[in-house]
């Protein structure tokens, strides 16, 4: 993985320095909290309902043992013993004192990891395929390429104060799982005569205006892709809405210029960006930086494993586990093993600094010390010999991490909601609690298969409750949290928006409205491996709906 | 902060309500002018007495961040319009970071 060189180490010391005379001016009154808010937050840090929130940047969702280490350490000597891991590959802390923060950040240092653009009207976290340079599916590991558009992005100055906040998502892989198309940039990286580059999507997004982003060039080769992040970046930075915050991201932008309007735009900047300023990275520089993501190096195995064949039969558990949490390697005799954060009754993507230890651990025994987080709020072990899976199960099973859901019905995507967030109507866990308990049998589970069910507190969509195939959304009505139901959405490579399908129900009735439309599926599918998304999309969402509001 | 506050009126029971600066914990404030985590605690104040506790607390920065007028009952119960976050604030239904 990429390692600090002396100008990052240089920059987040210098960042945690002027951080920490910031807070000790707002602790002593000197810095009012209208004065202190926005430097607070270019430190990501928030003022949520009951505390302050601690964001902390996981470039593209990897982190090192000694990494995750640290975090454990933060959560149990800051924190309440527990980190909340997040759709941007990141992780929040709900409970770390104002007072202490600037010591946290020191020890972030230490583990070259800090809270810089996880917040504010800046370009964020770039995120990515959390299987990246295991993929047996993806044509390069697109890592190499998030950590140049991070170096790029990285208090850049032009782009320090956008009209909102900016979010890019990279894929190589053919199946996006780094749901690129809701995102204000997507890049799809594909290969072409021999060149690598990238396609480009523009204007995704979810919260109150959702849309799917648009193509707006099917090839911009490498060498020429950060001139084109700049021009997209430049017309944005230039006509954005800054008079309303609600039409402030750049998927408006996109949308009231009309796509063809905005390409032209942005191919008229990049023209004249080539011409000029044009930024022409050294071969050498942009290899450099591929060498950090060189793949691990894999013992030969044998493409089938015996012991983990015979731990199968001995262990219907650990057989289900292998069925849903399990990746294919490109490399024979691996796979890519998902810690699902989703254990029945447990807030998901919540992991305890115990938890965080033991995967630490197991990266480094079993995992050639990486560890990704997914943007479904999981932790996966990318490259683990199938023999050595049986070990890992166990471990992390006799620690509460041993579900088997990943991408299931459990397996949910929920923002923190009016528990933690001040931005919230209505509360997000208890709600998808009490779904996950309605689909607590593994077996039941198994059966209905893949489902994306996601959950958000307010429109905001911080749960991307717009493109779970189920999407649930909490609403305030006069003091009385009400859920509305949204059907049909996906992230992926055919992403589309779910469509709400009626009144919203209360909290008490979803559980049971969710089991409806799950058991009518059931009966309706042409066999069991048709997907819920797939019999939705032959049926049409007015049969499912039917179920939904049917008598219960 | 994130939710619009609803003006009420001077007759209205209300409290004065915040964060904690150094820790971020939500306060209230008491009616002997002291700051509490328990919102069980908390004074009711209405009219002129109400808006000199606002106006004070606004003035206490390094003690109290973003002081705003929350609505009650008479004998202190959350009310009106913002109950459900105020009461989320007041009394979490989660244990946060245990089993839900």
């Amino acid at each position: 993985m990429y390692r600090y060189d002396q100008f990052d180490a240089r920059l987040v010391s210098e960042r945690v320095a002027q951080f920490r005379g910031q807070v000790e001016r707002r602790l002593s009154g000197a810095l009012t909290e209208d004065e202190f808010k926005p430097l607070r937050l270019q430190n990501g840090v928030y003022l949520q309902l009951h505390a302050y929130m601690l964001r902390i940047a996981i470039p593209y969702g990897q982190l090192s043992p000694r990494q995750l280490r640290r975090l454990a350490e933060i959560a149990r000597d800051y924190d309440r013993g527990f980190g909340h891991f997040t759709t941007r590959q990141n992780i929040q802390f709900n409970w770390v004192a104002l007072q202490d923060i600037p010591e946290v950040l020191e020890k972030l240092a230490e583990v070259e990891m800090h809270a810089i653009q996880t917040s504010g009207n800046c370009i964020r976290n770039t995120t990515t395929d959390h299987f990246a340079g295991a993929a047996q599916d993806e044509v390069v590991d697109p890592r190499a390429w998030c950590e140049i558009i991070r170096q790029w992005s990285t208090f850049h100055p032009e782009f320090a104060f956008l009209p909102r906040k900016f979010k890019i998502a990279v894929t190589a892989a053919e199946h996006d799982r780094a749901a690129i198309r809701v995102h204000d940039v997507g890049l799809h990286i594909r290969q072409q005569d021999g060149v690598t580059g990238f396609e480009v999507h523009v204007g995704g997004g979810q919260g109150r205006t959702p849309h799917i982003a648009a193509l707006v060039n099917p090839f911009v080769p490498e060498t020429q892709i950060l001139d084109y992040l700049e021009a997209i970046m430049r017309v944005y930075n230039r006509y954005g809405r800054r008079d309303n915050k609600y039409k402030a991201r750049i998927k408006i932008l996109v949308s009231e210029l009309g796509e063809a309007e905005y390409i032209r735009q942005v191919e008229e900047e990049f023209a004249a960006q080539r011409a000029s300023e044009k930024i022409d990275l050294p071969a050498a520089e942009v290899a450099r930086i591929h060498a950090y993501f060189a793949p691990p190096a894999l013992a030969t195995k044998a493409a089938s494993s015996k012991q983990l064949d015979a731990a199968k039969a001995a262990d219907p558990a650990f057989a289900r586990w292998t069925r849903a949490n399990l990746h294919p390697h490109k490399v024979a005799g691996y796979a890519s093993v998902t810690v699902s954060l989703k254990p029945i009754g447990v807030a998901p993507g919540d992991a305890t600094d115990t938890q965080m230890e033991l995967v630490a651990d197991l990266a480094e025994k079993y995992g050639y010390g990486d560890i990704r987080v997914s943007h479904a709020q999981n932790l996966i072990l990318p490259h683990v010999a199938l023999d050595d899976l049986p070990e890992v199960y166990k471990a992390l099973d006799a620690a509460g991490l041993g579900a088997a859901n990943e991408s299931r019905i459990t397996d949910m995507i929920v923002c923190p909601g009016l528990d933690y967030c001040n931005l919230a109507n209505a509360r997000s866990i208890p709600v998808a609690l009490a779904v996950q308990k309605v689909f607590a049998d593994p077996a039941y589970e198994e059966d209905i298969g893949k489902l994306h069910i996601n959950v958000s507190g307010c429109i905001n969509a911080c749960g991307h409750h717009h493109v779970g195939h189920i999407g649930i959304l909490g609403v305030d009505k006069k003091g009385e949290e009400f859920y509305q139901i949204l059907l049909g959405g996906r992230a992926d490579e055919k992403a589309a928006l779910g469509e709400i399908v009626g009144p919203g129900l209360k909290a008490e009735d979803v559980p049971a409205a969710i089991h409806r439309v799950v058991e009518f599926y059931r009966t309706q599918r042409t066999s069991p491996s048709e997907k819920f998304i797939d019999t939705l999309e032959r049926l049409g969402h007015q049969t499912f709906q039917e179920a939904l509001y049917a008598a219960g | 902060m994130s939710s619009v506050r609803p003006k009420l009126k001077p007759e209205t029971p209300k409290a004065v309500t915040g964060w904690a600066t150094a820790t971020g914990r939500s306060v209230w404030l008491r009616a002997d002018g002291t700051w509490t985590e328990e919102a069980g605690l908390l004074g009711v104040f209405t009219g002129d007495e109400a808006e000199a506790r606002l106006a004070a607390a606004l003035k206490q920065e390094a003690v109290v961040t973003d002081p705003y007028f929350m609505e009650v009952t008479a004998d202190g119960k959350i009310a009106g319009r913002e109950t459900l976050r105020e009461s989320m604030r007041a009394e979490p239904t989660l244990s946060f970071g245990g089993a839900a």
